[in-house]
């Protein structure tokens, strides 16, 4: 195959499965008792194994648990990479943010107006 | 799996809990155990007595080759957040701080960036991979939803918790609070 198509597909499946891995762990980190998280789990979970698997196939490899952390190591590796552009489109709204006048509160002019 | 491998999965797994955590509870009073376990789940993944196997040693020097530009993104973003006019006035210090840290941030990411045309598709690629995974938990949420029996609708709020609601919203906002 390809080498940048491989690498293409690596980040695509890394991305999706770590992803999916951080929605399981955040709703870890935020379970409260109105929480319904049997569905969400499942579906990311899903996610999870289909990317490996596809992983896999592209590298020629087993599915097997070293084909899922190879999957999650590129998937940090993908992440990583386009920090910048995260970084790039969060400076133009901090620059926004800091030229903008702060706007009257409407919820303290509705309490006002009471 | 060896040992230094499930303890960078375990400390990358607690960071993400612990920062998921931080983000609970009003804007005004954050979960107070939140950063305490994402500094804790940094620290699994990051110290080491051993050189972790591949793939684990890759990720973890690449995540501190983008310490490196990123924490001082990380804290002059946190930095301009309270100096810009969002929650409060304008407050120049803390904002003339934020971005002194952004300008150094992107400096040192130019000083060691190696972008070549591949990286473009690859980019593409990653966000795709980001945009399936949050439209699968979209529809999983949205399925969950539609399966919970709905719940009646609210009471009103009775006077007292009206003006509790109230003091809130004016401590909050800055306003002092009516005698």
């Amino acid at each position: 195959m390809n080498p940048e198509f491989e690498s293409a597909i690596s980040a695509f499946a890394g991305s999706a499965a770590l992803i999916s891995l951080f929605v399981i762990l955040a709703m870890i980190g935020t379970l409260n008792p109105y929480h319904r998280p049997a569905i969400p789990v499942l579906g990311a979970t899903a996610v999870i194994l289909a990317s490996a698997y596809l992983f896999a196939h592209t590298a020629g490899i087993a599915a097997d648990s070293v084909a899922l952390r190879l999957t999650m190591s590129e998937g940090v590796l993908a992440l990583i990479d386009i920090l910048p552009l995260v970084f790039l489109v969060s400076t133009y709204l901090f620059l926004r943010a800091s030229l903008r006048k702060r706007p009257e509160d409407p919820l303290l002019v509705l309490l006002d107006s009471e | 799996m060896s040992l230094w491998a499930a303890q960078m999965w375990l400390g990358l797994s607690v960071a993400v809990i612990g920062i998921s955590m931080h983000r609970t509870g009003p804007a005004f009073r954050r979960h107070p155990f939140g950063a305490p376990v994402a500094l804790l789940g940094l620290a699994v993944m990051l110290f080491r007595i051993e050189e972790p196997p591949q793939p684990e040693s890759g990720v973890v020097t690449a995540a501190i080759g983008a310490a490196m530009w990123l924490l001082p993104a990380l804290a002059g973003s946190a930095l301009v957040l309270r100096g810009a006019p969002l929650y409060w006035k304008t407050r120049p210090a803390p904002l003339l701080a934020g971005w002194t840290l952004i300008a150094v941030a992107w400096y040192q990411y130019y000083s060691v960036m190696s972008l070549v045309p591949l990286d473009a598709l690859r980019w593409v690629s990653t966000l795709l991979g980001v945009l399936l995974s949050l439209t699968v938990f979209m529809l999983c949420v949205r399925t969950a939803e539609r399966t919970t029996p709905q719940e009646p609708e609210t009471e009103r709020l009775s006077e007292k918790e009206r003006k509790y609601v109230e003091s809130v919203l004016r401590r909050h906002l800055e306003v002092a609070d009516e005698p």
